[in-house]
């Protein structure tokens, strides 16, 4: 289970005179779910890219600083990583469902990524059919690809990626193109493996509603660099980052420093603040709370 | 647009039925008429026909039974190249729009079919570009740009056009905050000019905030044609359809249990009902074990 470094990491594609990211300096542990958020144009996808080798080995550029992979055998920049090396422990998706499936039938899509790293074929079966089971797609084993909803075809990706039994799956924006079904499959299935698996989630979104109660720490970004982070109830705290940066603050959360301007509730960095809600459930909660004078 | 006074019946589809050639039957007896000015979200699951619904009203598709009328016209009757003048269209896919290798030529290209040239056409091709903040990309082959930026592309494509109808597949998937915004703000400049303006989204919080009008699909068939307030109360049918709340209105609707309201539900107008009443004291009458199923299908 490897821990990722970024260490001053930056990076600018060819022929631009701005950096793409800026300095980066993260940790994420072995096993933690971390959902990073911000406008176009903020780093996002190239972080990821940083983290899953495609920057420096497909994508040329400028890099400075140094992402690694730190296991108890050491610790390897993933620039001298071999590719093939590293996708045993990184695993990726992304945002367009159409665009990485490549074979007619979803076992061979999952066999395909089994065949590409040399897998004793009489492993596999059994391979396919857990990395199906724990997407919560076992029943489409023998369903043509092209018949899919995105929903299921992102989880056939996810799949296709846990088949080679990495300990990193990194997204990005997973969820774009499906309907609030698939949505929730999705984020449903990250939030399991993460749970039960351990598996180390890194994942790129917009939907920052649906993520907090899922990630263990939120990262906000722009213009290359990262503004804010931390588990989730603490970075939702500062509301006036997310205004500045333009991303929307969850409604459980506005509703929460609405109150607090209201007079309702003391400041929310005084000692006796309540922790501030992700959820509906838990913003009707607090105001039920409040209401009754408990 | 003086053709299509505010009110006057634009899109009709009577008995319509779609067949594919594979035999699924994606539409079945699907009847709408979409007025003049109207701004409509068609909204369902992946699937549902929501796509094989709009493409009857640009003519890509043709009715395997039953009536389409675009302005009166059987789309049988009239080519897809004349009914462009009418309906414009931005795909889910930006992809399977996108052919130029230039951006300039790419948001041009429908504006010359329609016999522009030279500085209308350059004007037209500018605020379109400007309007979605690509301006600054005019010269360059959509391939290199993001795949948000191409989605807009697409969008400043049926800018130009300035037809009656638009219809937009997904206007906001790819965007950012601030980008869903922005496109929203332009839909809706447009929709108050006169035009008429169909998305197909699965972004509630959009039908919640901009449409006066839901059509709701499900496995072809329409299940609702309502407002986005009569929607968000059907329980049963959000599951059916596979659809959510907004949160805030799923907030709205947990505080109703507790006796607030807000007329126009925002986390503010929330906030502001829940402290005005704390401010008159503790309530006896809420119920410690709320009617939750009711609420949360």
């Amino acid at each position: 289970m490897p821990k990722i470094t970024i260490d001053n990491l930056s990076f600018a594609y060819p022929d631009t005179s701005t950096e793409a990211l800026k300095e980066i300096q993260l940790t994420i542990e072995p096993g933690e779910f971390v959902a990073i958020t911000g406008a176009t144009g903020a780093g996002k996808s190239t972080l990821l890219r940083c983290i899953n080798g495609i920057i420096p080995h497909f994508q040329p550029g400028t890099l400075q600083g140094a992402v690694y992979l730190e296991t108890s055998a050491g610790r390897s920049a993933v620039g001298r990583v071999s590719t093939p090396h590293l996708a045993r422990y990184i695993g990726s998706v992304f945002d367009d469902p159409e665009g990485q499936i490549v074979s007619p039938i979803v076992e061979e899509e999952i066999a395909f990524a089994l065949e590409n790293t040399g897998v004793d074929p009489t492993q596999m079966d059994e391979r396919i059919q857990h990395a199906l089971d724990d997407c919560g797609i076992a029943h489409l084993r023998q369903h043509p690809t092209n018949r899919l909803s995105g929903g299921q075809k992102q989880r056939v990706a996810i799949a296709a990626a846990l088949a080679l039994a990495p300990s990193i799956l990194i997204l990005d924006e997973p969820t774009s193109e499906l309907d609030p079904d698939g949505t929730e499959a999705v984020l449903h299935v990250l939030s399991e493996l993460h749970r039960q698996r351990g598996i180390t989630v890194i994942i790129v979104e917009q939907k920052i509603n649906l993520l907090a109660p899922l990630c263990d720490r939120l990262v906000l970004m722009d213009q290359g660099r990262i503004v804010l982070e931390g588990p989730p109830r603490q970075v939702l705290r500062q509301a006036d980052v997310f205004t500045q940066l333009g991303i929307e603050l969850p409604v459980p959360a506005r509703l929460m420093h609405a109150l607090v301007k209201e007079g309702a509730l003391p400041p929310l960095d005084s000692p006796g603040a309540p922790p501030v809600p992700l959820t509906v459930d838990e913003a009707y909660t607090l105001s039920q709370a409040l209401l009754t004078g408990s | 647009m003086d053709v299509f006074p505010a009110g006057h019946p634009l899109l009709q589809a009577q008995q319509l039925k779609h067949t594919f050639r594979t035999g699924r039957c994606a539409l079945q007896s699907v009847n709408v008429t979409i007025h003049a000015g109207e701004m409509v979200a068609i909204i369902g699951r992946n699937g549902a026909g929501k796509t094989t619904l709009t493409k009857h009203f640009n003519g890509l598709l043709k009715p395997t039974a039953g009536t389409v009328l675009v302005g009166g016209q059987d789309t049988r009757r009239v080519s897809v190249a004349q009914l462009a003048r009418t309906v414009s269209y931005v795909f889910q896919n930006p992809d399977h729009q996108i052919f130029h290798g230039r951006l300039f030529d790419e948001v041009a290209f429908g504006p010359r079919n329609l016999g522009l040239s030279g500085k209308e056409l350059d004007q037209r091709v500018a605020s379109a570009l400007d309007a979605v903040n690509l301006a600054a990309y005019v010269d360059r082959d959509p391939a290199e740009l993001s795949r948000g930026q191409r989605k807009r592309a697409t969008i400043a494509s049926v800018l130009a056009m300035k037809t009656p109808v638009l219809i937009l597949d997904e206007p906001t998937s790819g965007q950012d905050y601030q980008e869903s915004r922005q496109i929203m703000a332009i839909l809706q400049q447009l929709h108050q000019q006169g035009h008429t303006i169909l998305l197909i989204t699965h972004d509630m919080e959009l039908v919640q905030e901009q449409a006066q009008r839901v059509l709701v699909l499900g496995d072809g068939q329409l299940l609702l044609d309502g407002s986005p307030d009569e929607l968000f109360r059907q329980a049963s049918l959000l599951q059916i359809a596979g659809l959510r709340r907004p949160p805030i209105i799923d907030l709205q609707h947990r505080l109703e249990e507790l006796g607030l309201t807000a007329s126009v539900p925002t986390a503010e107008s929330l906030a502001a009902a829940l402290a005005s009443r704390i401010q008159q004291g503790p309530s006896v009458h809420v119920d410690p074990t709320p009617g939750r199923n009711a609420a949360c299908p």
